[in-house]
């Protein structure tokens, strides 16, 4: 069958897998057992780092030398966090979701190994708003734990000391950048910070603090249970490890796979274990390597292995591995105009570049799917790029906005050319994307048609 | 101390400022819309650019406000690489700038409009209509905000943040809908609003009492001394056309009032603006009042000090020291206590500026051996003597409503005693039409310039004071 060992997703079974009774049946809370009466907190540190865990998130920072970063307790007496970055918003991202739903207490788990080694005192989970019911079920988990006198003080009468708190995000993808998580955890708007300084200097209320992903922090009680050399016996050399990949769009069976790192995406793609090929044996037009924000790259390039460093030599970013697939029935444009219009809409609106060049962009994309391009708009729109990233702003996001305006261009300029030249879209004539839902008016476009 | 290389020169520069804070010391401008030295950077204009090399490595475009200073940078404010970054961030900046200057009361002193020309950024290729919002909205009795202008550099949220610490605004909506707006579209309230209107580097604030009234290049601006209260705050007084005074606006000064000012200040104007001001002089004749020369007024002054055997002098707070000086010797010639007439505190008092004393001179008068006297004592005084000398501006104002009987009055004030003893008005110039210096709270000097020039009929206080000295003692000589 599929030939490779599954962990993360091996407790994902049965009804009440969220469950600590279930949780417990499976060896749950043995290795934070352990860890906390066997290992020192820099023991700990050590086999993550050992491991060579790469963030899930969609940078792939190591996460060993991340926790490394926090400031000495010895000389630094401040209040010391661990925030867990699950505002997934990446459109096409949905694998942390899974995690929340079915094992939370393994995310709980994580979240205790974590704060022990870092030796934090509170952790912080910022759930994505839309996340209604993994937010009940993690908020269940964390009651379940805190009665067994797994949260709390003096956990499992070790003298160890750790609260978890949630809070829910209220909708807003830019919440998911680590320093406008940390704003709106604090009550304020979710607007980005500059860095430096960074998190682990001056993080959460001004305190020392590590911001991981869901998934992230998920891997961690597997590494500690069975350590760094079995977890590298997974996945490539810089790139270990299992990872869940969400795949999306027009295949036959959508969905959240868990799989090793360097997993060829063709297989991914193809394979009966995983997404089960292309809907109705169509055509790969174009695909989304890691979210929308890594771009679209031509399907003829599906042939690449799903880790960091092998699809940064195809030209992009492995991201959140979120894939999504569009098939030969899909108009490239269409899809770009829908992303440019969701970081239209998302963009903090506190730098010039990306306020002002991702209604600009979208804009743009929007008149050339209708029928209104010109000649000279596609260097217009590498121009703006340009001018938004990258590291021209405070935050990612500008990034983000104008890397799939770029790999549009890059890989799919015929396409544009052609609805500049046809006047518009030959699929698409309805203004309704193929699945027949309106995707009209978002909020700059309705004050446009105001004015 | 931290060396660095500015433009070429070697500089020592304060490390714990930020990078554009030593451009600034060093004279070199950097242009910059979100960043204000009263104010934390946020570092989200992304107009400050500047080329940074440190430690040897590759020269890269960095935003000078959120860069920190370290030993050995080299700086290159004038790079081709910063200066097209700064006209990328133009481009984005006017994309959706309703570009009304012809109607804006920034135009003039808009660094929207200066930077652009400055970069030669003036031309967009942007062909997308442009973002229509709120081009009125009320933020109450002193700022009218027009969203469409806005640039979302937060000077104004901050400056309710940091300065203030009382926050009203707040920036609202997402991405390219953002605003800036109060809360629940509460009207702002508070001493400070007028400063926001100083804040905002365009012309989306802007003072409900300048709207429409003048085009700032044709504003003659002198540096003066706020007279509203003892903190004295260094000002800017713009006349229009010889004429009215327009506007009142902080200058800089670190010892007093930073950037600031209060909006008792501020918007004290109308005050010197006063179409009904006493030119030339009054004399008492019969039941009525004379309109007659300075020099006619002052002699008839004269003759009714020298047959006072008790004559009573009335200093205003808002005297100077020079003429606190001559004062003093006319005080001498008629035998009278030098008083000052020092109303209570008022309610204006705050933690930030204002002080409550409305005196802006207590302390130069008090240094001049001047004594402080309440209203009401004040016309007690007035009211037990023969004559009585009532001298400076607004003094008149300051003991109305209190009884000064019949005693014959000699009033030196900008406007005319309407008294039942007054026997002789000779008019002054208010304290923009004048030179001379306060003394404020804290023992700083606050320069007055003239920023006006007084009208013909009109002479100075000093000379005024001279002269009736002099008629004085001619007239004794006399009786």
């Amino acid at each position: 069958m599929s030939g490779f060992e599954k962990y993360l997703t091996s407790r994902m079974t049965g009804e009440d897998s969220h469950t600590l009774a279930a949780f417990k049946k499976n060896g749950g809370y043995a290795t934070l057992e352990r860890a906390l009466k066997e290992m020192q907190p820099a023991e700990v540190i050590e086999v993550v780092k050992a491991s060579g865990l790469r963030g899930r998130g969609g940078a792939g920072f190591p996460t060993g030398l991340k926790w490394t970063f926090m400031p000495d307790p010895a000389k630094d007496p401040r209040s010391r966090y661990l925030a867990i970055n699950a505002d997934e918003s990446e459109p096409g991202t949905c694998k942390d979701r899974i995690i929340m739903d079915e094992d939370p207490h393994g995310l709980l788990e994580g979240i205790l190994l974590a704060c022990y080694a870092m030796k934090c005192e509170a952790s912080y989970i910022y759930v994505r708003g839309e996340y209604r019911h993994q937010y009940d079920r993690t908020a269940a988990a964390i009651v379940e734990a805190r009665a067994a006198g797994l949260i709390g003080k003096n956990i499992l009468g070790t003298g160890f000391n750790c609260e978890i708190h949630m809070h829910k995000g209220a909708g807003a993808y830019i919440c998911g950048e680590e320093t406008g998580m940390m704003e709106s955890l604090e009550g304020k708007r979710g607007h980005p910070r500059p860095k430096p300084p960074f998190p682990a200097g001056f993080g959460l209320w001004g305190q020392p603090t590590t911001v991981n992903n869901v998934e992230t922090i998920f891997n961690v009680p597997f590494i500690v249970e069975k350590g760094s050399k079995w977890f590298r016996t997974m996945g490539s050399e810089a790139s270990p490890g299992n990872f869940l990949v969400g795949i999306s769009g027009n295949v036959n069976k959508p969905g959240v796979y868990e799989a090793p790192l360097g997993t060829n995406a063709k297989v991914l793609l193809e394979a009966d274990h995983f997404a089960g090929g292309v809907s109705e044996g169509r055509q790969l037009k174009a695909w989304f390597t890691g979210g929308s924000s890594t771009g679209m790259m031509p399907g003829s390039t599906v042939d690449v292995a799903m880790d960091h460093d092998s699809v940064k030599a195809a030209g992009t970013m492995l991201g959140t591995a979120a894939m999504i697939m569009l098939d030969d029935t899909q108009c490239v444009v269409r899809a770009m105009q829908i992303i440019a219009r969701f970081y239209d809409h998302e963009t903090c609106g506190q730098c010039s570049q990306c306020r002002e060049g991702c209604q600009w962009l979208h804009q743009i994309f929007k008149r050339i799917e209708e029928g209104q391009g010109r000649e000279g708009d596609i260097d217009l729109l590498t121009s703006i790029g340009n001018g938004m990233a990258p590291g021209k702003t405070i935050c990612a996001l500008a990034d983000a906005a104008a890397i799939p305006a770029h790999q549009m261009i890059k890989h799919f300029r015929a396409d544009l050319e052609e609805h500049i030249r046809d006047g518009g879209c030959k699929i698409n004539k309805t203004g309704k994307c193929a699945a027949g839902h309106s995707h009209d008016a978002p909020a700059t476009e309705k004050a446009e048609a105001q004015a | 101390m931290t060396k660095i290389t500015l433009n070429g020169r070697e500089l020592e520069v304060d490390a714990s400022k930020p990078l554009i804070a030593a451009c600034d010391t060093a004279g070199i401008d950097v242009p910059r819309y979100c960043y204000h030295p009263g104010l934390e950077p946020v570092g989200s204009c992304r107009i400050c650019q500047v080329e940074v090399s440190e430690g040897g490595r590759p020269a890269r475009v960095m935003a000078a406000c959120r860069t920190q200073v370290t030993e050995g940078m080299v700086v290159n404010t004038e790079a081709a690489g910063a200066h097209d970054a700064r006209r990328e961030c133009l481009e984005f900046l006017l994309k959706n700038h309703p570009l009304d200057c012809p109607i804006c009361d920034k135009a003039g002193e808009c660094t929207l409009q200066d930077y652009s020309f400055q970069e030669q950024q003036a031309a967009s290729r942007s062909t997308e209509p442009r973002a229509t919002l709120e081009k009125r909205v009320d933020l109450g009795e002193v700022i009218m905000l027009d969203q469409e202008r806005c640039i979302l550099c937060t000077r104004c949220v901050r400056f309710q943040e940091e300065v203030t610490k009382k926050p009203e605004l707040t920036n609202a909506g997402l991405a390219s809908n953002s605003y800036i707006t109060t809360f629940a579209g509460r009207p702002l309230t508070g001493n400070y609003q007028g400063n926001l209107a100083d804040v905002c580097p365009v012309g989306a604030l802007t003072l409900k009492p300048f709207r429409f009234q003048a085009r700032v290049w044709n504003l003659e601006k002198s540096s003066s001394t706020c007279a509203e209260c003892s903190r004295g705050c260094s000002i800017s007084v713009e006349v229009l056309r010889r004429g009215d005074v327009k506007r009142i606006r902080p200058v800089f000064n670190p010892d007093v009032n930073q950037w600031w000012m209060c909006d008792t200040g501020r918007f004290s104007f109308p005050e010197v603006n006063d179409a009904e001001r006493l030119t030339g002089g009054l004399i008492a004749s019969g039941d009525d009042l004379m309109g007659v020369t300075t020099g006619e007024a002052i002699r008839h002054a004269a003759g009714v000090l020298a047959s006072s055997s008790k004559t009573a002098l009335l200093a205003s707070p808002f005297l100077t020291v020079e003429e606190a000086a001559e004062v003093k010797v006319l005080g001498e010639a008629v035998g009278a206590e030098l008083l000052f007439v020092s109303p209570d505190p008022n309610e204006l008092k705050d933690d930030l500026l204002h002080t409550g004393d409305p005196c802006p001179n207590r302390n130069g008068l008090e240094q001049a051996g001047f004594k402080a006297i309440s209203p009401a004592d004040a016309a007690t005084r007035v009211t037990g003597a023969d004559a009585a000398i009532l001298v400076g501006e607004r003094i008149l104002k300051l003991l109305a409503g209190n009884s000064l009987g019949s005693t014959k009055l000699v009033t030196l004030d900008t406007a005319a005693c309407l008294a039942s003893g007054v026997e002789a008005c000779i008019s002054i110039p208010f304290y923009v039409e004048k030179a001379g210096t306060w003394i404020n709270v804290d023992g700083h000097i606050g320069r007055l310039t003239i920023a006006r020039p007084i009208p013909a009929s009109v002479q100075p206080l000093e000379r005024s004071l001279v002269e009736l000295t002099k008629s004085l003692s001619r007239a004794g000589a006399s009786v």
